[in-house]
């Protein structure tokens, strides 16, 4: 589905990215895992296509087509989602207008009719109901005045409603504790399909207690230094990743 | 303010441009402007000799008065006798015979609109009697207003029929006096709607320019006057559906409302007048004075406003809260993009007591825009408890634009209470990022956005003029998202 | 866009008569500077309301007066002059717009700091005098107000304060500028010049005031540098006689990474007038408080004017007022962000109180904004008190009257209880207390 080749990344002059390479098939979970400042939340922004970063060299395939040449919407219809770390606020835009923008542009896109907006609705509560999220979100601004684990649970209803092929969760655990962790978890699982490949961003291995991965990708200092299975995260839950500097260092 | 007076004539001079049609000269003055000009004006549309004397006196006026100079716009100096200020109303056969003798962009422009064919002719000025009847509209439209006992009609069409009318209430609440722009629309005033709702009716549909067949092709001075008596109530809608084609360059209109006890007026404006183009050439002026006055009790009058068109508008609706427990509105949106400059706002002058007023206010800049929000809030010695709130936000986008704010806030009444708040935002890369993320395409994500900053003024239009207004801005938008 | 209106006969014949040279051994380069401001006052004279700027403040009562320059007084009042003087503080006093050395006191001050009346500039050093020079009119924008020019043609003296790099001053400085007049309509011209040069700290006070119900004029002019990094505290107290008149202005040059806190106290005059102007370079901060406190027929106008020229500078403005009797109040702020001004964080708030049917506040808070990326934010009330809280006050025993009075005292006290000097916020408490007498506070109890 995805392959990301020999991936060169800068940004204001600096090396960020220095030769990734990835291969991520439908049905797939990959964790992403990696100090602060390893180039994790870089390499979810090029795949999601964010201005100001220069590809140096490489390649990114997405179901068979350049995705570097796709615009961030393009990429969008084509089904990348990117749960952002920090989800953004837009002020004026309630949640239900934003989610159904999105959702008829990628039906649009797709050749398909517009939903019927009571249908429409009623499969979003649904959604919500599993997030545990009250009703009235719906016709907030979106994110605005959420609180943390508001905003992240608000990325994984719009994943659910907008059913990416690939998802690229970005630190979605940060800011949640243990109780929103179990629900944004559950809420991940059972978007897990055999058509459907997830990229998980994290620093921490507690995610992944929740999500269990079938890869685990180490990047420092801009490369994927190691990579393995789920037991790879626990090893470096017990080690840290100073012994993978080390290594690199000697 | 140095540009030259070649392009100025170029702009204001022409009466038709794009080919419209051509054999003009016939019907038209030739341009100037004197106290002769005025008098054949009033002869040709058979005034009464209070009204020719009214004009004459605001024109001995005007010649005494500068030209003001405070706004934040700048535009070349008008020179007043390169206008002619008389032009025979367009028959139908001196339009364009059909949409394809229309400017492609202005039909671009409908369609993004969704506006039906028949409509989008009869807004271009093609002669529509044949494929749509208008005039039978109207006449059903007139029998039913008629049983209600309401008067709409152009304005010369009162001046014949309902001359006392207009003796009453001309010039009592914008005096011909009254400003620049003011005194020299009541001079030269060519025509404009007149409406009349008796007391206690409620009028029995939105009344709307759009029907107002006989005031087609008013011109650049246009007078509008309602009188709306006791208890009565009337929704007036102005520049409707869509860009009204227009080619005349100053637009200085005056519009008046009397509102007496217990009655109310809606008036709201969606202002589509052409731009000018993306570098800044050409567009409307649009130097309108509107203002209105709460002469009873429990009066209310709301102004709720859009503007995107015009390369220069000025313009600041009013409201004098001069009865106990009147109420004034003012909610606007003012769009700037490309090289337009907007200098509107609104004035509420407290006088009754316990009067209220309430003014929200939309501005966003984009391209090379200006924006200016002024208001004036003034709370007389006698405005016992007058209260306002007053919020204008701004909304950038780009930095080559301007956003600005000039409140004036005048109280003379320790009871009043005021509270103005302002803020200014944009809308970040971050944001739009987002939203492309989710699948939306950068133009969406902004008009989303813009219609989310624009939500509290959409309100209060009616529905489908809400809709128009939401495509409206989309259009002005085009292209300033890089 | 400033409207031209013809000067004053009188006030341009003081200009013309009073050519020669207003301080001793004035160098050549003054002089001319002196003549070219006349030459603009002589065009465009004082403001009139038909300047956008002026439309609240008429000075017409200022032309008709036809005050006249004072002159050097041997005496002073020794009660004006005790009232006048702050504890703890480094003193130069003026009286009448001169410099008065047996009064002045600054004994103790590090070489490092320069404290110099501007009438002996020119039997100083040539540093000082080369200072002077590049200091002087070098922060006021072209095209200055009449007032200005009026003040560049004829200051007789003032200060000049410049505190070196690196430095840091033990204790405030204060001005004291006094009027001896007693119905002599007289009027006094000073210039101050105040420079914080790099990493510097410094607080300087500006103190007017005069014998009581006396008319006068002050018409005085501040001009401040602070260099990067450096930290200037400004504060000016206006308490001069109820029936002088006193336009003043302090303008502002700040460097990058420069904090300026400018306080502006009025409670005098019968009209007055002070501007405060402030150009913001990258990174600057600069804080400006006000209050106004008028009774009787004071009209006070405070005319603000933050400039944010470059990116990252914050500054937070906030202005109290309240009229009573027929005072008149006037508050026109501007914020102005420049097209390079990104991630510019501006703020205003203004706001008043109006005790009686007869008093009257005109406010003007404006945004002028040229940059995108930038937070900007000002709010304005004018209202009455909080009937909820007279109402909790009065269930708790006072009475109507006592609680609209702590109440008003309490929101005028806020502004108060920011300056952290002791002897100023004792002093500005006074004459606050001095228009509430009713309030029945006692300073003691704050």
């Amino acid at each position: 589905m995805l392959k990301i080749e020999n991936l060169h990344v800068r940004v204001e002059g600096k090396d960020i990215l220095k030769g990734i390479n990835l291969e991520i098939n439908a049905g797939e979970v990959h964790a992403i895992m990696g100090p602060n400042g390893s180039g994790k939340s870089t390499l979810s922004y090029i795949l999601a296509g964010r201005e100001g970063y220069e590809i140096t060299q490489g390649s990114i395939s997405f179901h068979g087509k350049d995705l570097l040449e796709m615009s961030v919407e393009e990429r969008a219809w084509a089904g990348v989602f990117l749960a952002f770390q920090y989800p953004v606020e837009v002020p004026g835009v309630s949640n239900i207008y934003m989610l159904k923008a999105a959702l008829n542009g990628i039906r649009k896109h797709k050749g398909e009719p517009e939903l019927d907006a009571m249908d429409f609705i009623a499969s979003v509560k649904g959604k919500m109901k599993d997030l545990d999220m009250d009703e009235k979100f719906l016709y907030r601004a979106v994110n605005e005045g959420f609180s943390g684990g508001e905003k992240k649970r608000n990325e994984i209803l719009q994943m659910s409603v907008l059913e990416p092929t690939l998802c690229v969760l970005d630190e979605t655990d940060s800011g949640l504790d243990i109780d929103a962790l179990k629900i944004v978890s559950d809420g991940i699982n059972r978007l897990r399909d055999p058509a459907r490949a997830f990229v998980l961003v994290t620093h921490y291995q507690r995610l992944l207690d929740y999500i269990k991965p079938d890869f685990v990708h180490v990047l420092a200092n801009g490369k994927i230094v190691k990579s393995g299975g789920a037991e790879l995260a626990l090893e470096l839950e017990d080690q840290g990743y100073s012994w993978l500097e080390d290594k690199k260092a000697s | 303010m140095s540009a030259s007076n070649e392009n100025i004539k170029d702009m204001i001079g022409q009466q038709y441009k794009d080919g419209f049609v051509t054999d003009v000269e016939s019907d038209s003055f030739a341009p100037g402007l004197n106290e002769d000009v005025i008098r054949a004006l009033s002869a040709i549309k058979k005034e009464p000799e209070f009204l020719l004397e009214w004009r004459l006196e605001a024109y001995r006026h005007w010649l005494t008065m500068e030209h003001p100079e405070w706004a934040f716009v700048e535009f070349p100096k008008i020179d007043f006798q390169e206008i002619s200020y008389y032009s025979a109303p367009k028959s139908m056969a001196d339009g364009p015979q059909s949409l394809d003798e229309v400017d492609p962009k202005l039909i671009d422009t409908y369609n993004k609109l969704g506006i039906p064919l028949e409509e989008q002719m009869r807004l271009a000025g093609v002669a529509v009697d044949a494929v749509f009847d208008s005039v039978s509209v109207a006449t059903t439209f007139k029998e039913k207003l008629y049983e209600a006992g309401v008067i709409f009609c152009s304005f010369s069409e009162a001046v014949k029929e309902h001359p006392e009318l207009i003796k009453q209430y001309l010039g009592t609440v914008v005096s011909q006096y009254d400003n620049f722009y003011a005194a020299l629309n009541a001079a030269v005033f060519s025509d404009g709607s007149f409406v009349y709702i008796p007391k206690g009716v409620r009028c029995p549909m939105e009344l709307s320019t759009y029907f107002r067949i006989n005031a087609a092709n008013t011109g650049q001075f246009e007078r509008t006057l309602i009188v709306a008596e006791e208890g009565s109530h009337v929704s007036y809608l102005e520049g409707c559906t869509a860009p009204m084609r227009d080619e005349n360059q100053l637009h200085a209109a005056v519009v008046e409302l009397v509102i007496l006890k217990d009655a109310e007026i809606k008036y709201s404006t969606v202002q589509n007048w052409y731009p000018g183009d993306e570098n800044g050439l050409g567009g409307i002026y649009n130097f309108v004075t509107k203002r209105a006055e709460c002469r009873g009790d429990n009066a209310k009058v709301s102004w709720t406003q859009v503007e995107t068109g015009s390369a220069i508008t000025w313009k600041y609706p009013s409201v004098i809260l001069r009865g106990d427990h009147s109420v004034g509105e003012f909610y606007s949106v003012a769009l700037t993009n490309n090289y337009q400059q907007a200098d509107t706002g609104t004035k509420m002058i407290h006088l009754g007591k316990n009067t209220s007023s309430t003014i929200i206010s939309k501005g966003i800049s984009a391209g090379h825009g200006q924006n200016t929000y002024r208001g004036l809030v003034k709370i007389g010695r006698k405005a016992e408890n007058a209260r306002n709130f007053t919020q204008c936000d701004s909304l950038l986008m780009g930095d080559q634009c301007g956003a600005h704010t000039f409140p004036y806030i005048e109280t003379k009444q320790p009871s009043a209470t005021i509270e103005h708040e302002a803020s200014t935002s944009k809308i970040s890369e971050d944001q739009l990022f987002y939203c492309m993320q989710r699948g939306i395409s950068a133009e969406d994500a902004v008009s989303m956005i813009v219609n989310g900053f624009c939500k509290e003024v959409f309100k209060e239009l009616p529905m489908e003029f809400a809709v128009e207004a939401q495509a409206l801005l989309g259009i002005s938008l085009e292209g300033s998202v890089g | 866009m400033s409207v031209t209106h013809l000067p004053n006969t009188h006030y341009a014949g003081l200009l013309a008569t009073a050519t020669t040279s207003k301080i001793e051994a004035e160098a050549d380069w003054l002089t001319s500077l002196r003549e070219r401001a006349a030459a603009e006052f002589n065009v465009a004279g004082f403001p009139s309301p038909r300047d956008e700027e002026w439309r609240y403040t008429n000075i017409s009562a200022i032309e008709k007066s036809q005050f006249s320059l004072s002159e050097k007084t041997a005496e002073v009042d020794q009660a004006l002059l005790d009232e006048a003087l702050l504890e703890g503080c480094y003193h130069l006093v003026f009286v009448d717009g001169y410099y008065q050395p047996k009064h002045s006191s600054l004994a103790g001050l590090a070489d490092a700091v320069t404290v110099l009346p501007l009438s002996e500039v020119f039997t100083g050093s040539k540093e000082q005098q080369d200072l002077f020079k590049s200091l002087l009119d070098s922060v006021i924008e072209e095209h200055a107000q009449g007032f200005i020019n009026f003040n560049t043609a004829l200051f007789s003296d003032g200060a000049l304060v410049c505190i070196s790099e690196n430095t840091v001053v033990d204790k405030p400085i204060q001005l004291a500028f006094i009027s001896s007049q007693d119905g002599a309509l007289k009027l006094s011209n000073c210039r101050n010049l105040i420079y914080a040069m790099a990493s510097s700290k410094a607080t300087v006070f500006e103190t007017y005031t005069g014998v009581a119900d006396s008319c006068y004029l002050t018409n005085v002019v501040t001009e401040v540098v602070v260099e990067p990094n450096a930290n200037l505290t400004h504060s000016r107290l206006q308490a001069e006689s109820l029936k002088a008149y006193h336009i003043g202005g302090v303008y502002t040059r700040l460097e990058n990474n420069a904090i300026f806190q400018q306080n502006n106290y009025t409670f005098g005059a019968v009209l007055s007038r002070a501007e405060i102007h402030a150009n913001l370079s990258e990174a600057s901060d600069c804080t400006l408080d006000g209050l106004y406190i008028g009774c009787d027929h004071q009209h006070m106008d405070n005319h603000t004017r933050v400039h944010h020229n470059q990116p990252h500078a914050v500054s937070n403005e906030f202005y109290k007022g309240v009229m009573d009797d027929k005072a008149r109040g006037v508050f026109q702020g501007r914020i102005v962000v420049a097209e390079d001004a990104q991630k510019t964080d501006a703020t205003m708030n203004n706001r008043n109180l109006l005790l009686s049917e007869r008093a009257e506040i005109d406010t003007k808070p404006q945004l002028e904004i040229y940059a995108d990326d930038v937070k900007c934010a000002h709010g304005v009330t004018v209202g009455q008190l909080d009937d909820t809280a007279i109402f909790y006050l009065r269930s708790r025993g006072a009475d109507e009257q006592m609680a609209e009075n702590m109440l008003t005292f309490a929101f005028a006290n806020e502004m108060v209880e920011r300056i952290s000097f002791k002897p100023l916020r004792f002093k500005v408490l006074d004459e606050l207390l001095k228009r509430f007498p009713q309030a029945g506070m006692k300073k003691e109890w704050l």
